[in-house]
């Protein structure tokens, strides 16, 4: 008779040997994509903000009354109703963005993630890399899509609109560019401030607050510095420009994100984890 | 292997590590042992970078770990269980680290099964229970396969079959040639799974070295009772022998064998009620060695030794009371 001696499986390292791995910037920008896509608030964000731009679109052709339709051109009526989703949605995209970084400071993440790539700035960067582009891509889609619908409800109004029509697009992609812009001044505010709640606050006076209080103060200087805001930089992106040329307002935007950015980075490097 | 010099971590006006220097050699499990707040978890997270040294410096194989082209295949370090985003299924945490380095898929696969979060891989870890957090912590530095592991409190919440898998495997890991550091407050563990032991206390380095040598520093004893105590006493009083009563019938006696004492109560016709050879634990020698290095010391009893002391009236309840040493 034979006694077996079942003791805990002693577990071998490695079944097969690994190929050569090392640590790249590829190899980060995966790995951030991967966080993006696997946590549901991304999901459900970019879900909102589709549905909103399509939503507050729609709500504005089917509201205009019929002497406007007339006395618009059709391709300002359709770029309008497009874009003005915008407006709500920089708030759905800032608060987006804080998460993406403070989401792993609240939960620890964050100490697997610099464990992982310990030079640090490379995850600041491919993070604002793929966020960057995924809110651009995501932004173009919602857009585009809230165009096309936009332009069935005219249609059955009598207005005809096309996407063949080279004047809409600046519009339909500098508001997709701005959604992408201010969701990249938020995420760095987040990676600045390491905690949502402050996160989102910042973001949201600097993008809501501190423009209406500064209304309220008439001197010619404090009109200059509200036309310098995000916001209302950005209205020169998807609205007919103003103050700033498009190319001019894109500067100005990452100016924004440099000024925000920088000191992020710096104490990245600096602080610990 | 992973040497550290004269390593200081201040935060503010408080000295979490004060200077300490270390080194962890390959092929052997090192223990890190030390009350809680020693600074271990400190000095854990300076070697891989988490937290920047305010003095001193630490590499692992030769370089900052920062410096390392392939870090997670230098290095696997589990620092706190449940270090990751809790909406994050266990798999997709995983993918997501091996994805840094161009780990492949199949090896994440393999440390899931490896350490038996098969079942639920797919799961967010927001719901796991501090066990499963530990276990995907070691899968994540076991992602690597690196030359070094650094386990800080790794059977922390563990289940017993897990705790004996740990102890298996990180001596399995050392047998292979590679680095072990584990950081443990339970005396007994360390006792089981480290070869080596480095003792900290308010972030100093008390003691370096093997096990063997640190248990043998506590000095063994026999515990001799007998009705007749008082006359073995005398008869075992010589220069190099120390005698401590403990009780009105019993006394420790430290410099002479078991043999030499039961020889010794024949001659003198005394019977014996007991004749007990005590060796030191670890556990002994770790109390001795840190005595005044706790950084938080829990008094039990201390205010019921007080109030037994002002009269039989006052009442005996036995109250605890922690007190932060402060420096």
């Amino acid at each position: 008779m034979t006694a077996t001696v079942t003791g805990p499986a002693v577990a071998r390292l490695s079944h097969q040997p690994l190929p050569e791995a090392r640590l790249g910037f590829g190899g980060v920008l995966r790995s951030e994509w991967i966080k993006l896509t696997t946590v549901r608030s991304t999901v459900w964000a970019y879900a909102i903000i589709f549905l909103l731009q399509l939503g507050m679109g729609a709500v504005i052709v089917l509201s205009q009354p019929e002497e406007y339709l007339e006395a618009s051109a059709p391709a300002d009526v359709a770029v309008f109703s497009a874009s003005l989703g915008v407006m709500l949605n920089q708030l759905v995209i800032s608060v987006l963005g804080v998460l993406v970084i403070t989401g792993e400071y609240g939960t620890g993440q964050i100490r697997s993630s610099l464990t992982a790539v310990p030079r640090r700035l490379p995850v600041l960067w491919g993070k604002a890399i793929v966020f960057g582009v995924t809110s651009f891509v995501v932004g173009i889609v919602s857009v585009l899509a809230s165009f096309g619908l936009n332009a069935v409800l005219l249609q059955s109004r009598g207005v005809s609109v096309t996407l063949f029509d080279a004047e809409v697009w600046p519009y339909l992609v500098g508001a997709a560019g701005y959604l992408a812009l201010v969701g990249l001044i938020a995420f760095f505010l987040g990676a600045l401030i390491r905690h949502t709640a402050g996160g989102v606050a910042a973001a949201m006076g600097l993008i809501l607050v501190v423009p209406s209080v500064l209304g309220f103060i008439s001197a010619e200087w404090v009109t200059v510095l509200g036309q310098w805001l995000p916001m209302s930089v950005g209205q020169n992106l998807f609205f007919p420009a103003t103050v700033f040329q498009p190319w001019q307002a894109i500067l100005v935007m990452l100016g924004w994100i440099a000024v925000v950015a920088v000191p992020a980075a710096i104490l990245l490097k600096r602080r610990d984890a | 292997m992973i040497e550290a010099t004269t390593l200081t971590k201040r935060y503010g006006a408080k000295t979490a590590v004060d200077g300490v220097s270390f080194a962890v050699r390959p092929g052997l499990v090192t223990g890190f042992l030390g009350p809680n707040g020693a600074g271990k978890s400190t000095t854990m997270r300076m070697i891989v970078g988490l937290d920047r040294p305010t003095s001193g410096r630490v590499t692992v194989n030769g370089m900052p770990y920062a410096e390392h082209r392939s870090p997670l295949h230098e290095v696997g370090a589990l620092l706190e269980a449940k270090a990751v985003h809790t909406g994050r299924s266990a798999r997709n945490h995983l993918r997501a680290l091996a994805a840094t380095h161009g780990i492949p898929r199949r090896r994440v696969d393999e440390v899931i099964d490896l350490t038996g979060l098969h079942s639920v891989a797919g799961r967010r870890v927001g719901g796991f229970s501090l066990g499963m957090g530990q276990r995907l912590g070691i899968a994540a530095a076991l992602l690597g396969d690196p030359a070094t592991l650094i386990l800080d409190e790794p059977v922390n919440g563990l289940d017993p079959e897990g705790v004996l898998w740990v102890r298996g495997f990180v001596r399995q890991f050392a047998a292979e040639g590679r680095t072990v550091l584990l950081s443990s407050h339970l005396m007994s563990e360390m006792a089981l799974t480290a070869d080596h032991i480095i003792v900290i206390g308010k972030g100093r380095v008390i003691a370096d070295a093997p096990v063997g040598d640190i248990v043998g520093s506590t000095k063994t004893y026999v515990r001799v009772r007998s009705p007749r105590i008082d006359e073995i006493a005398r008869r075992l009083g010589q220069p190099d022998v120390e005698v401590t009563s403990t009780a009105a019938d019993t006394i420790e006696v430290r410099g002479i064998t078991a043999e030499v004492i039961g020889d010794a109560a024949l001659q003198l016709g005394v019977a014996l009620h007991e004749l007990t050879e005590i060796t030191g634990s670890l556990e002994d020698a770790y109390m001795d060695l840190t005595r005044d290095e706790v950084e938080y010391r829990t008094t039990v009893g201390a205010s019921a030794a007080s109030a037994a002391s002002a009269g039989p009236s006052a009442p005996s309840a036995a109250s605890a009371s922690t007190e932060g040493a402060l420096r």
